[in-house]
């Protein structure tokens, strides 16, 4: 091994398949998609430079691409503040209870195995106002509002219920990175803790926080990431509707590629989908300060 | 080491015979085209669709060995943007169904469809002449004809009779025996009117009537000697909000087809919808068509003709690239044949497109007679607003707006001011 590792030639063969497919299926096509940003380009005929008109319409002009944006924004936060907060709770209950922790571990984790597709076809059958909750609560003489219908407020009821629903269905998926860590984290300091008088809240404080904060930051980040680009539940639920005010850009660039054909503008969205996610991963990394402590 | 060899050797022609397994060998067989459809063709219920789908098994009987045709289908929501990524992705499929207007226009303006003209009129002249005059005026583009139609509708105000005698109603005739006939079915315990604004366009066609009835002139906008922000604009979106009072508590979230089915199983005494909806209420709810009336949109005191109609066709368009132009003009000519143009009116309750058909009226559904009798009386047609636009996004913007307007989040005077600054920017300058 060590002299495969010596030959330059040879860990350039085995690295090029991977560095290929990189190249091929991720750095072109994001240099691409800078350029047709910058260009006026309808998919069918070829594109013609226009600078960064796309982006001014974008931000000065586009009403619908300001509500996406605002959506994209309030769901990452949601997403980021619940699934972290109630996942590491999760996480946390679950290691310290003695029996039946496998069992809940996998009803809390199996949401998050199954199709967002279906997930959002169902629950859009739940809040049906003639056929799901509001159903229920007609029994104890409640009036349920219209929850993927009502368009009032800054953020509209249809989105909170979205991100409820993102929540059960991806909080599972926090819980379990978080049981790995905690896991991981010797019995012995906590009862050492427990020798020096520290209370459970206490140990949780000083010990369990601070030794989870590098999965913090992986979670966070792939939180932050997967909210910003989310699509399907959107889709499924209210194909962004109504009237647009639960759109996020995920499906404000479907829209615009692919019902307007407006390829170049929907380069332009990915563009600053792109920017949003790096500035959001390297904010977390920046903010999540990681001690490193010896074992 | 030899042997290693041998196996990394024998491997390695596996891997390239796999390889050379998977690209496909053109056999000897019928000639394989596609057509791309707006419903599924398998589960629906709607009896045009299953028209179209008895057209497709008698081509492949018909033409056993020669052609084979196989359907691309998605439901209607997702249909353009669907047929845009195969487009897109060069895989256009050898035929197409597609809208009239801004719809039509991009695929025609990229080159997408194939220019029928040549075919229709010297190397099928018969075929040709047998269409209704004028039915290609909105498929012809500097004079050549992109596509062919297979059925005409017109958008019209369907009605439950037996939720009308209850209430004790009248069929309207005027906007504001409309509103009143409204207020008596609502005070009987009863939904006056089923319209979706989850489906944009479903509400922007009441807008379309609206907007007509006020006076508002389409082309007077086009060529910007008349705006948005008109008075008779502007009071059409008013009395849409008016109207909008009597539509079901879920409109702004219902689909077509939910405010459709709402209508058919008798939640809602009135539908305004296009005349393809008979085929969707009939076949869904058989029992319906003996209680299903048929007026026109009423019209507005003092203001525009009332008797213009809202119309549109159905339209194939073959790809420009498809390498099977014999094999899409079987396919074409048998969508617009004798049995499938009997088919589309006596079962379907559309309005065929040929001349010299004879329709057996006591097969049809009753409510295609119906339409005939209003359209005997219409004195002029348009399209659907959001398909009469300058594009499909300032078909969006208007239906937008318009929805707007309804869920009370813009002033009719704020919604016309907004498709109004859209043309500003993107049409007229």
């Amino acid at each position: 091994m060590d002299k495969i590792l010596k030959d330059k030639k040879a860990i350039f063969i085995f690295i090029a398949p991977a560095l290929i497919m990189f190249i091929l299926i991720l750095v072109i096509p994001i240099f691409q998609m800078v350029y047709y940003s910058l260009c006026d380009y309808a998919a069918l005929t070829p594109p013609e430079f226009i600078g960064l008109a796309n982006y001014k319409k974008l931000f000065f002009k586009d009403a619908t691409f300001r509500i996406a944006l605002k959506n994209s924004i309030f769901f990452m936060l949601f997403s980021a503040v619940t699934q972290q907060v109630i996942g590491i709770l999760l996480a946390v209950f679950l290691t310290n209870i003695p029996k039946g922790r496998n069992v809940f571990k996998n009803i809390y984790y199996l949401p998050s195995v199954l199709s967002s597709a279906a997930l959002g076809l169902l629950w859009a059958f739940m809040f049906n106002p003639k056929i799901g909750i509001n159903q229920l609560l007609a029994q104890f003489g409640i009036k349920g509002p219209l929850w993927l219908m009502d368009s009032k407020g800054f953020i509209v009821l249809p989105m909170w219920v979205i991100a409820f629903v993102a929540l059960w269905q991806y909080v599972g998926q926090n819980m379990m990175l978080y049981m790995a860590q905690i896991t991981g984290i010797s019995k012995d300091i906590y009862e050492a803790s427990y020798v020096d008088g520290a209370s459970k809240p206490a140990a949780f404080r000083y010990i369990t926080l601070p030794l989870i904060k590098p999965m913090m930051v992986t979670s966070l980040s792939l939180n932050c990431i997967g909210s910003l680009k989310f699509f399907d539940l959107v889709y499924n639920m209210t194909q962004g509707g109504p009237n647009h005010r639960t759109e996020v850009l995920a499906t404000e660039l479907y829209a615009e590629g692919f019902n307007y054909f407006k390829y170049g503008y929907a380069s332009a969205i990915s563009v600053v989908l792109l920017v949003m996610c790096l500035i959001v991963t390297l904010l977390v990394k920046k903010v999540i300060k990681v001690e490193t402590y010896e074992s | 080491m030899k042997f290693k060899k041998l196996i990394s050797v024998t491997l390695t022609a596996a891997m390239a015979t796999g390889l050379f397994a998977a690209v496909p060998v053109q056999a000897d067989g019928p000639e394989e085209i596609t057509w791309m459809f707006w419903d599924d063709l398998e589960a629906t219920e709607d009896l045009v669709s299953k028209g179209y789908k008895e057209v497709l098994d008698r081509y492949n009987e018909t033409y056993d060995g020669q052609y084979h045709v196989t359907a691309i289908t998605t439901n209607l929501e997702e249909y353009d943007g669907k047929l845009n990524a195969l487009v897109a992705a060069g895989q256009t499929p050898d035929m197409f169904i597609c809208n009239p207007g801004p719809n039509m226009d991009v695929y025609v303006n990229a080159g997408v469809a194939a220019d029928l003209t040549d075919i229709l009129t010297n190397q099928e002249a018969d075929w040709y002449s047998s269409f209704t005059d004028g039915i290609f005026e909105r498929m012809t583009y500097d004079g050549k004809i992109m596509a062919v139609p297979t059925n005409f509708a017109a958008a019209l105000c369907f009605y439950n009779t037996e939720i009308f005698d209850a209430a004790g109603v009248e069929v309207p005739t005027t906007y504001t025996e409309l509103l009143d006939a409204c207020q008596k079915i609502k005070d009987a315990g009863y939904t006056p009117i089923s319209c979706s604004a989850g489906t944009a366009w479903c509400l922007s066609m009441v807008a379309g009537y609206l907007c007509d009835r006020q006076g508002v002139d389409l082309a007077a906008i086009a060529d910007h000697t008349a705006n948005w922000t008109d008075d008779n604009c502007i009071e059409a979106g008013k009395k849409l909000k008016e109207l909008s009072q009597y539509f079901q508590e879920t409109a702004a979230g219902d689909s077509n087809d939910q405010a459709t089915a709402n209508f058919y199983n008798g939640e809602a005494a009135i539908l305004i919808q296009g005349s393809w909806a008979i085929a969707q209420i009939n076949g869904n709810n058989p029992d319906f068509e003996s209680k299903c009336g048929v007026f026109q949109f009423p019209g507005i005191e003092g203001a525009n003709d009332p008797n213009r109609m809202i119309v549109k066709t159905d339209n194939l368009l073959m790809s420009a690239t498809t390498e099977h132009q014999d094999a899409v003009i079987a396919l074409m000519k048998m969508f617009t044949d004798e049995t499938a143009q009997k088919y589309t009116a006596e079962i379907g309750g559309k309005i065929p497109i040929v001349k010299d058909l004879e329709i057996d009226y006591d097969k049809a559904p009753a409510q295609l007679k119906y339409v005939q009798d209003i359209l005997a009386n219409a004195t002029g047609t348009f399209g659907f607003y959001n398909e009469s636009l300058a594009s499909v996004e300032a078909g969006d913007c208007f239906d937008n707006a318009m929805v707007d307007i309804f869920l009370d989040n813009q002033t009719p005077e704020e919604a016309f001011q907004t498709v109004q600054t859209f043309y500003e920017e993107n049409v007229w300058e």
